[in-house]
């Protein structure tokens, strides 16, 4: 594997360059603040995190669950330190404790909390948990790797970026197991390909037994 | 009960749904155990000691032989004493602090399944009659919840028991740092625990099926057999014929889990 | 106390045979539990320490809340079984003390600001100990906020530096601690940049004295803090290859570290 892999307060760069994700400057020099791999081009440089909590950003798409309702309002579990709030005067539709819902990020606040706009709700399915800073492997380049999780598992999928998987219909119990061996490899290269073949191979077992 | 987060709602439709198809959402039977991993020996401060692990449910596990003072209605015994953390390490819903509800209710399953299936002659850990005596402190730490902790605290705890070293003893005092052998251990009471959730009854029930528990039961059974401690929790209920099948179950997964711990 | 004097060092050889610089074996594994964010297990001779992180999550009760920064709550607690003589449950003002010097200490490496109004959760349990266990503790607690993916400035690596029989020694056992002109003196820093994060002494240190312990002491810390660093990289490096994944706390031999 060519990138390099760095801890918490190891250097990425001497250069002067624009500084990148999970990278500060010491001393002149670019450090990194997250245990990931190193991504450097001529004029940026910054690391790729490879654990991690979701830290939002406006107009990231996200999952929630709705917790409860109050005055005026829903409380939504959006994976994050934080809480959500939706106003009921925001949307037609009724929500109820429970429903899974996907939401655009409309403002993050000084404090980090997030405001939410174009709710939608999905009815049944399955919520799947798995590791926010391993999501845009999910979704991978122009939604590559999202295509071939749709495909290879049949599944109707929606992706949020706060480490929520939406999933209905299809197989599944494959695609919890792509995720996982997305998260495991997500250091990899060609990981597209190799999670294409891994579900080619566990289709066609399942198709002949 | 701590609040419990809405994501767990709905992993319990999850599971009932996958048990009305006739599975578990781990894939395994209804009657099967998830893997079982015993390491023993691992703290020298301690007199025996043992991490065990049930699937991905964790304990760590200790042993410590201390003279005191016996009860005034058994002069000539010595005792235990279990203590079961829920530590704060193991799951997101533990908090430090005074014992939970919860967490004195598994020390008290593994406490009595051992002292009532005689695991200890206690007389063999008096001293000095009506003055001193050996206790068996038996700590135990969950470090991952992932459901079941009855039955991985109850391992735990025996699997440091029947590895412990007994001190040494001179003119009815402990001699510090000193053993005089191993701790004489005459059974081993192992639990076994039942979820019911809607009609269906699992054993060894992971966390997903602990949230959407009706009813729990957990069988004691020694090595002959013989039950030894019974505990049912939560709200639902269990008919007896059913009751007899997961004594049963028991019998049997109770000798594999045996096998794991000598 | 023994009548007979001890010598701490004979011939370049202490009582358990390292040389006056030379840590204690160390091991280090980061990713041993499933339900923490990140998590790690330290072997640090007869010490071990378990760490799990959590977080960040909402600060409550909402009045502790800073909308500057997270807050961060390491926690210290010995295993009743960890000690010779049985440790009461309950926290002592030794525990509480140890949490609090640590929780500092961490502060000062994890990017707090970037999560306001919340806190950090990081949890030390030990489970054997042959003195110097907060500074176990605490290198298990930095490469678990690594693991659990905090963002941080750098690591923070600590060793305990002290005296024992006018000897000043790296990492001393219980034995060395027990000498009657016993110093202990934990210290911990960021690596990266030397800044010192826990200082605590007690015994008597002459001022030259002092600058030899504070040499050895940064010298500890920046090879516990290469061993912190393996650990770490090499929960991928051992995906990569497709090695089986490890189970955590295995008897593999643990590594001596040599000067």
């Amino acid at each position: 594997m060519d990138k390099k892999l760095v801890v918490p307060g190891e250097t990425v760069s001497e250069e002067r360059k624009r500084t990148g994700d999970n990278v500060i400057i010491r001393d002149g020099k670019i450090v990194s603040t997250a245990l990931g791999l190193v991504f450097e081009n001529d004029t940026t440089a910054g690391v790729i995190a490879l654990e991690g909590v979701y830290i939002p950003k406006r107009g990231d798409i996200i999952l929630g669950i709705i917790e409860s309702e109050v005055f005026g309002g829903y409380i939504v579990d959006v994976n994050h330190s934080l809480k959500s709030f939706i106003p009921k005067k925001s949307m037609i539709k009724t929500l109820r404790k429970g429903n899974v819902i996907s939401a655009k990020i409309s403002e993050v606040n000084e404090v980090k909390e997030i405001s939410v706009e174009n709710v939608r709700v999905f009815y049944g399915g399955e919520l799947i948990e798995a590791q926010p800073v391993k999501i845009p492997r999910m979704i991978g380049k122009n939604g590559s790797m999202l295509s071939v999780l749709k495909e290879g598992t049949g599944c109707s999928l929606m992706i949020g970026r706060n480490g929520w998987v939406w999933a209905k219909d299809g197989d599944i119990n494959l695609l919890k197991k792509a995720i996982k061996k997305i998260e495991k490899e997500a250091h990899l290269n060609d990981l597209t390909n190799l999670i294409k073949k891994f579900l080619e191979k566990n289709k066609t077992k399942k198709v002949s037994k | 009960m701590s609040k419990e987060k809405p994501i767990w709602e709905l992993k319990s439709e999850e599971v009932k749904k996958a048990l009305r198809n006739g599975e578990r959402l781990d894939g395994r039977k209804f009657d099967e155990y998830r893997e079982i991993i015993v390491e023993k020996d691992l703290y020298k401060n301690a007199e025996g000691s043992a991490n065990v692990s049930i699937g991905k449910t964790k304990v760590d596990a200790g042993v410590k032989l201390l003279a005191g003072e016996p009860y005034p209605d058994s002069p000539d015994q010595g005792t235990i004493s279990v203590g079961v953390e829920l530590s704060p390490l193991s799951s997101p819903e533990f908090k430090y602090g005074p014992p939970s509800e919860e967490a004195i209710e598994v020390s008290r399953v593994v406490d009595r399944g051992i002292r009532e299936a005689k695991t200890i002659d206690f007389k063999k850990l008096c001293l000095k009659e009506g003055e001193t005596v050996l206790i068996a402190f038996i700590d135990i730490y969950s470090t991952d919840h992932f459901g079941n902790l009855f039955d991985t605290s109850t391992l735990g705890a025996m699997a440091s028991l029947l590895h412990s070293k007994i001190p040494k003893v001179e003119d009815g005092k402990v001699v510090k740092g000193e053993y005089s052998g191993k701790l004489p251990i005459d059974s081993t009471p192992l639990l076994c625990t039942f979820s019911k959730i809607d009609d269906f009854i699992v054993v060894d029930p992971s966390i997903e099926e602990e949230k959407a528990t009706d009813a729990r039961l957990s069988i004691s059974v020694n090595e002959k057999g013989v039950l030894s401690a019974f505990q049912k929790g939560e709200s639902g209920s269990f008919t007896l014929s059913e009751v007899d099948e997961m004594i049963k179950i028991a019998l049997k997964r109770t000798k594999d889990l045996r096998k794991k711990v000598e | 106390m023994k009548e007979k004097k001890i010598q701490y060092v004979k011939n370049g050889k202490r009582l358990d045979g390292r040389k006056v610089d030379e840590l204690r074996p160390i091991k280090i594994e980061a990713g041993v539990l499933s339900r923490a964010q990140g998590s790690a297990y330290v072997e640090w001779g007869q010490n071990k320490a378990l760490a799990a992180v959590f977080g960040p999550h909402e600060a409550l009760p909402q009045h502790i809340q800073n909308p500057k920064k997270a807050l961060v709550n390491f926690v210290y607690r010995m295993a009743a079984f960890s000690v010779p003589d049985r440790k009461n449950p309950r926290p002592g003002r030794r525990d509480i003390e140890i949490s609090k010097v640590c929780s500092e200490a961490l502060e000062k490496a994890i990017l707090v600001e970037k999560f306001p109004n919340t806190m950090i959760d990081v949890f030390v349990q030990i489970l054997d100990s042959n003195a110097g266990t907060r500074i176990t503790g605490l290198a298990a607690a930095s490469v678990a906020l690594a693991d659990a993916g905090i963002p941080m400035k750098d690591m923070v690596s600590g060793v305990a530096v002290g005296k024992a029989g006018g000897e000043i020694l790296t990492d001393l056992t219980k034995d060395e601690e027990d000498a009657p002109d016993a110093v202990d003196m934990p210290i911990a820093i960021l690596p990266n940049t030397e800044e010192i994060v826990l200082l605590q002494m007690d015994g008597l240190l002459t001022t030259d004295e002092w600058k030899k312990a504070k040499e050895l002491g940064i010298q500890g810390c920046k090879k516990v803090y290469e061993l912190q660093k393996e650990a770490l990289l090499k929960k991928y490096k051992n995906s990569e290859t497709k090695q089986k994944k490890q189970k955590p706390k295995t008897k593999t031999k643990s590594k001596a570290v040599k000067k």
